[in-house]
């Protein structure tokens, strides 16, 4: 390609991207827009007083305490009142504060959301290693026993109710064979690591704390293990029809007719072809694992995302719903805008701009 | 990258994480300690797993389960209770004289006592805890202190006076909420006696009281971890070298968590539960001090022709008790009225089943036939008995005298709305006790609290409104006793309201000693101690 050519498209990328970024940013912010104002309508049209679910039976006979408790949430103000509030707040970076600890919503989810992170990225990362295998595995062999056994395998794993599962796993791996330690993110005997980014692997880490690092991983295994069942059928079964398109195109039967190993017709040719669809399926599995943990976070009594969402809903502290539903929000536009951008470096064809 | 680079990359990776964690750390030295821990305590730590219903870390803010069983252990009230006798408070911080009219309360404080810093307790720390929560209206425990005053009369002395006789004042200055504070320190940190105290933040990481624990650690929704008080000067010291109280919501994971040695108490088992364990484990299992009852409306607006106590009646008489506490399994005992039988005032002995009378005031009720609807709370099992289960067996047993009802469960939150408004007509609902005495549970009677709740009016029943005014106020304790007594039997005769059961509180525990339910704190950790 002459040099002229080479520059000029160069600058057409460079310039496109931050284009494209900006585009994307003002539609996320529409659809955030949009996530606030269906959660709180949501959350209003739930019948039930949240003032009166907060106080309690003893509370709520003292007049001056619901009178206090209405004007420090604003429940005292009409629904359209409370809302621009709450949006004047949100620009400001302030997601309000949780009816049940009095505490602001904000700093409750920077606890519990790096909780759920750690385990779902452990999760997808398993997930895809096992389900790249199986997958192509079952794609390559199609109709034989291998395929047989990865789809009954995928199957097995997308129908077993995770929340039994979780149970049956911990009292098996935990209980009867004590090859796992118990519930929560680290043995009761250990301190937390001191608090840089929530992750305990990384703080422990960064922290020189060898001991804690070894029990919080130790602690990962089998909620990962849970969590990676369901996802590792997903995702092979997805593998294995993408790969299985991709086996039939001229190009994968040129670069075998030329010769090459299996071994580089698979990853270069088979698993490059079918990454667009993987990828986007490995974003929507990875989205659904960070907001859709609670029944294995109660299970194994992590304190993530899931059972911060939990209490919030019973006991209708709306201020924690709506964050935790900005979260989720938040969580989906970047996964998206991540998987989008990895378009674009995995197939020079796609063009963000 | 080719495959050389890989590895070589992969082994920096792995030799730069080796060399961070093989630098000093946290947790180095406490490996040796968690591998002693596990299993039975020995002094060291303690596990306790729990459902967390923890909110805040300041006494005066606090006003639920698990704040009471966390607070109990970090500060001492004026008067406490030893074990599961809430029969009497005995002295905690101060010992305690009453005139004979029940409205001036005397309270004199332990000589040389001091807080967690080494600061002596005088009595301008009580008043100020005082007027603290007194001026808090946005507490949820304000409602305790309404109607009190309090003032020092010298520097180890302080004086409650009420306008009416008082003689519940003793069991509401036991409540964790009335915790004695270092008022220096509060002060120091945003403290304040009216709306404006902003000492919340500072009470959740640091414990300023005089029990035998101070607070290491405080996370709302993971753990809570306790150490000595190594200033404590009283007569019960800690047990143990480090307290950890786990949020572990999952009955079926405290109950996995016991039985492979990561705790040594489990609070919140239902009987099932519990027969599952064997020999090597010890069981706590009684009556709770909350009640679950049925509620017939008596306001005809909302219930119309069936608003009376014939329909009470009819369904009172109508149930089989002891097929209705199969479901609540060990421990729990039927309602034998609207007080729970731990407090003064139950009756011994409770309604039995009697299809005749019942059929009989079905008739005066003026029922038809019609079909009615049961609403209660289905989110928040009490005591390990699943209300929509109970419903369904109480749907059976009012089939079978001919009276028709729909089941209406709908989650807590919502359902509260229309209890506490007084428009739900038929309702399955629990009570437990602000505090430990049997004037908590006068709420039941016409236009107090839950009275209202069902339309009952003093009209309705001027009797029995004159029985709570009576046991209310009295100033006599034999008076008292049989105020309630007299107050609990005419409810059972009368009231709209139809007991059915206390569910259990079991708990397990491998270890341990001590272990006795308290409805104010749960279980005390105080007096918890290796087991022998």
């Amino acid at each position: 390609m002459p040099t002229a050519t080479k520059a000029a498209r160069s600058r057409s990328t460079g310039s496109a991207l931050p284009r494209y970024l900006l585009r994307r940013l003002g539609t996320s912010i529409v659809l955030l827009f949009g996530v606030t104002l269906v959660t709180f309508v949501l959350t209003a049209l739930v019948p039930g007083d949240p003032i009166a679910a907060a106080l309690g039976e003893g509370a709520i006979q003292n007049e001056a305490t619901v009178e206090a408790y209405r004007e420090r949430y604003g429940m005292d103000r009409s629904l359209p009142e409370r809302y621009l509030l709450y949006l004047l707040a949100l620009v400001q970076g302030d997601l309000g504060t949780s009816i049940r600890t009095s505490r602001p919503v904000l700093e409750e989810l920077s606890t519990a959301l790096p909780a759920t992170v750690e385990v779902a990225f452990a999760a997808i990362v398993v997930s895809l290693a096992v389900a790249l295998v199986l997958g192509t595995i079952a794609a390559c062999r199609a109709g034989k026993v291998s395929d047989q056994v990865v789809r009954v395998v995928s199957l097995v794993g997308l129908s077993v109710p995770t929340f039994w599962l979780a149970i049956m796993v911990y009292r098996l791996f935990f209980m009867q064979l004590g090859w796992a330690p118990g519930s929560g993110r680290l043995s009761p005997a250990l301190n937390p690591p001191p608090r840089i980014t929530g992750l305990y692997l990384v703080d422990f880490a960064l922290d020189g704390d060898p001991v804690g690092f070894i029990d919080a991983a130790a602690h990962l295994v089998l909620p990962v293990v849970v969590l990676s069942l369901f996802t590792i059928g997903l995702l092979t079964r997805f593998i294995r029809s993408s790969v299985l398109e991709v086996l039939s195109t001229d190009y994968v039967r040129a670069a075998r007719a030329k010769g090459l190993s299996s071994r580089r017709v698979i990853v270069g040719y088979l698993l490059r072809g079918a990454s667009l669809p993987i990828l986007t399926m490995v974003g929507v599995a990875f989205g659904a694992l960070l907001s859709g943990t609670v029944l294995v976070e109660a299970v194994f009594a992590w304190p993530g995302l899931g059972t911060y969402a939990y209490y919030a809903a019973i006991n209708l502290d709306l201020p924690a719903v709506m964050g935790v539903g900005l979260v989720v929000g938040v969580i989906y536009v970047v996964i998206n805008l991540v998987v989008d951008l990895l378009y674009g470096v995995l197939d020079p064809r796609v063009r963000l701009g | 990258m080719s495959a050389p680079r890989v590895r070589r990359t992969a082994a920096l990776f792995l030799a730069g994480s080796l060399a961070l964690t093989a630098c000093s750390g946290g947790n180095t030295g406490a490996q040796s300690e968690s591998d002693d821990d596990t299993g039975q305590s020995t002094g060291g730590t303690l596990v306790i797993d729990t459902a967390f219903s923890l909110e805040t870390g300041d006494p005066g803010r606090n006003y639920v389960p698990t704040g009471s069983t966390v607070l109990h252990p970090l500060y001492e009230t004026l008067l406490t209770f030893e074990g599961d006798d809430e029969s009497e408070p005995v002295p905690g911080l101060a010992t305690m004289e009453v005139n004979d009219d029940a409205t001036e309360f005397t309270f004199t404080l332990e000589e040389d006592r001091v807080f967690s810093d080494g600061s002596a307790i005088d009595a301008d720390d009580v008043v100020f805890s005082f007027e603290r929560l007194q001026g808090m209206e946005s507490s949820k425990a304000n409602h305790l202190v309404v109607g009190i005053e309090i003032e020092k009369v010298d520097d180890m002395t302080v004086r409650i006076t009420t306008e009416e006789p008082y003689l519940q004042l003793p069991a509401i200055v036991t409540n964790p909420a009335l915790s004695i504070l270092n008022s220096e320190a509060v002060e120091e940190n945003g403290g304040t006696t009216d709306d404006s105290d902003e000492a919340e933040e500072f009470l959740n990481g640091t414990s300023v009281g005089s029990g035998p624990y101070q607070l290491e650690t405080f996370d709302l929704t993971s753990q809570v971890v306790l150490v000595p008080n190594d200033e404590y000067n009283g007569d019960q010291p800690a047990q143990f070298e480090r307290v950890v109280i786990r949020n572990v919501s999952e009955a079926a994971t405290q109950l996995t968590n016991l039985r492979g040695g990561d705790s040594h108490l489990a609070l919140d088992l239902s009987g099932d539960q519990v027969a599952e364990l064997g020999e090597d484990f010890d069981i706590t299992a009684g009556p709770g001090a909350q009640t679950i009852f049925l509620l017939v409306n008596q306001d005809e607006g909302v219930f119309g022709d069936l608003a009376n106590p014939s329909f009470a009646e009819a369904v009172r008489y109508a149930l089989d008790y002891d097929s209705i506490l199969e479901l609540a399994g060990d421990g729990a005992a039927q309602a034998t009225g609207v007080i729970p039988p731990m407090f003064l005032g139950a009756p011994e002995e409770g309604v039995e089943q009697d299809l005749d009378r019942a059929a009989e005031a079905l008739e005066e009720s003026g029922y038809d036939g019609e079909t009615l609807t049961l609403r209660f709370p289905n989110d928040q099992p009490i005591g390990g008995v699943d209300f929509t289960t109970l419903a369904e067996r109480i749907q059976s047993q009012l089939a079978e005298a001919e009276i028709n009802v729909d089941l209406a469960p709908a989650p807590f939150a919502s359902e509260i709305d229309p209890y506490v408004e007084g428009t739900a007509d038929f309702a399955m609902w629990y009570w437990g006790p602000d505090f430990a005495d049997s004037s908590s549970f006068l709420p039941f009677g016409p236009d107090e609290t839950v009275g209202t709740r069902s339309g009952w009016t003093a009209d309705d029943a001027p009797d029995i409104a004159d029985l709570v005014t009576e046991a209310r106020t009295a100033t006599d304790l034999d008076e008292r006793e049989q105020a309630f007594t007299d107050y609990a039997t005419a409810m059972q005769e009368e009231g709209p309201f139809v007991p059915l059961l206390v569910p259990a509180r079991s708990f397990a525990s491998s270890g341990v000693d001590g272990v006795t339910y308290n409805s104010n704190w749960t279980i005390d950790i105080a007096e918890l101690s290796p087991a022998d």
